[in-house]
């Protein structure tokens, strides 16, 4: 048994994780910048604006970030180790950010040279990073539920990454082929049910017993419902292209496996022991609350004809970004203070004090905000220009806070506050 | 009849139990939490000796693994004592915000360590321990804190 994994020594410097999460509410913001610059109502799910901007919160937030946390948690949580970490993420985070910016750029000026090149980058900083993880979990011999969540997590990424090329490779060559939505709709539900989805479900398991002293998710839960979600996504896929009439009622299962999740993460939460309010509490419940409209709307959709779809993508969205944030708020205090703690210095600045919490509170209220105005604006048309700019402050409120806690582990690197040595004494 | 693996794991969801006491206490008003606290780093400690002084010593000579998992550990308990020492300064000075920034930095670090001990080393205890597993629940049991 291979124990090196064991110590959170093992862990990646913390350049590797932090370079995902500091770009990705830079991404966000530059979404809504797109959306607020060209003062559109995102109706049109297909029209240019709406793509980038979608792309830049699934690609540039949701990606970022969940590969970030998958570089920093699986030496900690699965034991497993990515060889020449440094090197790769380098390379993966150098090639993922020309290529979103490419294919931001190329979208929106409908320049073809620079949006091929942007499938080439994206594919091989994707691609590069998600082999390693993978290569990284073959190892692993005791595959727990959290492991299993990140393994199909992946192996879903891989696949959509893949689609992904190919559609904005038709996208590119105007070469729209007869499968093009259809595979435009495997490829968007699979990025959020089952790239991001997974990895949230899985990492739930683990997370809230260790964060607030919560009970298990139950034997059922963490055993069988990642390769439930699974098999229902691969057969949501297959009805889509192959047996349409069979599209609604597997889309009903699907919905139904993610509210009973909804419910068992909300009874999780109410039977925590650790009673103590935060950001991060607050970000999962608001996150069910989304997760459960998104679903309804999603479930409603096919009896509105299609009128509602843009609401579910911005409640499932918010549903992922909700939990994204909230945990940001606990693993980057966290990195940042254990980094410290494992050069030895005596006087670190506890978890509370890397981030500012005032507003940190008002990022949230800027974020909810964001997703309100949304609403109110299939009243009121204005009030989507005051959700686009409630996001961009609420996502510059996150970077912020982020760099912030950064700050603090440069500053207390610098000042080389006096060694512990309480662990040769004893 | 408990297994090595049990025994505990049961002393982890106790020291959990009287944290989350200590927490809910603090929260209305921090000098109130000063028992608590005493009694969360006191069975905290007799937790860490239970495994420094019997179980961590018996493994390794079974094993020969000196320098493995019980060394990680080891010092993992270190930065843990240390910030249990600096919760209790946070009581004296009431200082509730510093109080709650420690505590939230100990339950990350000791719920990550207790996963690692009870899916590795207590596993690998238990699977090479299992004949002595009486003999030493019972050492841990009647041990005195020093």
């Amino acid at each position: 048994m291979n124990f090196t994994g064991l110590s959170l020594d093992q862990a990646p410097p913390l350049s590797v994780p932090f370079r995902y999460f500091f770009v990705a509410p830079l991404f966000a913001m530059l979404a809504g910048i797109v959306l607020l610059f060209n003062d559109i109502m995102p109706l049109d799910r297909f029209s240019r604006e709406v793509i980038v901007a979608t792309h830049l919160i699934t690609i540039g937030f949701f990606g970022f970030v969940m590969l970030g946390a998958l570089t920093q948690m699986l030496p900690v949580i699965a034991n497993a180790t990515i060889k020449k970490v440094k090197l790769i993420a380098t390379f993966s985070h150098t090639n993922m950010v020309i290529g979103l910016l490419s294919m931001v750029y190329g979208l929106l000026m409908q320049n073809q040279v620079v949006l091929t090149g942007s499938y080439v980058f994206l594919g091989l900083g994707f691609f590069t990073m998600l082999f390693a993880i993978l290569n990284s979990i073959r190892e692993v011999k005791n595959v727990t539920p959290t492991i299993g969540g990140m393994l199909s997590s992946v192996s879903f990424a891989i696949f959509i990454v893949s689609l992904g090329v190919v559609l904005l490779f038709e996208y590119a060559f105007s070469s729209i082929g007869f499968y093009h939505y259809a595979l435009a709709n495997i490829h968007s539900t699979l990025a959020i049910f089952g790239f991001a989805g997974m990895l949230i479900v899985g990492v739930s398991f683990q997370v809230l017993p260790m964060f607030y002293v919560a009970p298990s998710f139950g034997d059922f839960v963490e055993k069988k419902f990642i390769s439930i979600l699974a098999i229902v996504l691969l057969l949501w896929s297959l009805s889509n292209l192959f047996y349409t009439q069979w599209v609604l009622y597997i889309k009903l299962l699907l919905i139904v496996c993610f509210l009973y999740y909804a419910f068992i993460l909300y009874r999780t939460l109410k039977m925590r022991k650790r009673k103590i309010q935060d950001n991060t509490i607050r970000y999962f419940y608001t996150a069910i609350v989304f997760l459960i409209m998104g679903l309804v709307l999603w479930l409603m959709d096919d009896y509105t004809q299609e009128s509602f779809i843009v609401f579910v993508g911005i409640f499932v969205g918010a549903f992922i970004l909700s939990i994204m944030q909230g945990m940001l708020y606990k693993i980057i205090p966290f990195l940042v203070w254990f980094h410290l703690n494992a050069k030895g210095y005596m006087s670190i600045p506890t978890m509370n004090e890397m981030l500012n919490k005032k507003l940190a509170l008002w990022q949230y209220r800027f974020f909810i905000g964001s997703i309100v105005f949304f609403l109110c604006s299939l009243w009121i048309d204005r009030m989507v220009t005051f959700s686009y700019i409630s996001f961009i402050v609420s996502m510059g409120l996150l970077e912020y806070n982020m760099i912030r806690a950064y700050k603090i582990y440069r500053l207390t690197c610098k000042k080389k506050p006096e060694f512990d040595m309480s662990g040769f004494t004893s | 009849m408990y297994s090595i693996k049990e025994y505990l794991t049961n002393d982890h969801r106790r020291c959990d139990d009287v944290f989350t006491k200590m927490e809910a206490l603090a929260s209305e008003k921090l000098l109130d939490a000063k028992e608590t606290t005493k009694e969360f780093v006191g069975d905290m400690e007799r937790h860490f000796q239970r495994e420094e002084r019997v179980m961590f010593p018996e493994f390794e000579e079974k094993t020969g693994m000196l320098n493995g998992p019980t060394e990680m550990m080891r010092q993992e308990h270190a930065q843990m004592r240390n910030l249990m020492a600096q919760l209790l300064q946070a009581i004296d000075a009431d200082d509730k915000e510093k109080f709650f920034g420690l505590s939230e930095t100990l339950m990350i670090l000791l719920q990550q360590h207790n996963m690692k001990e009870e899916q590795m080393l207590y596993t690998m205890a238990q699977q090479h321990l299992a004949s002595d597993a009486q003999r030493i629940i019972e050492m841990m049991d009647s041990l005195c804190v020093e």
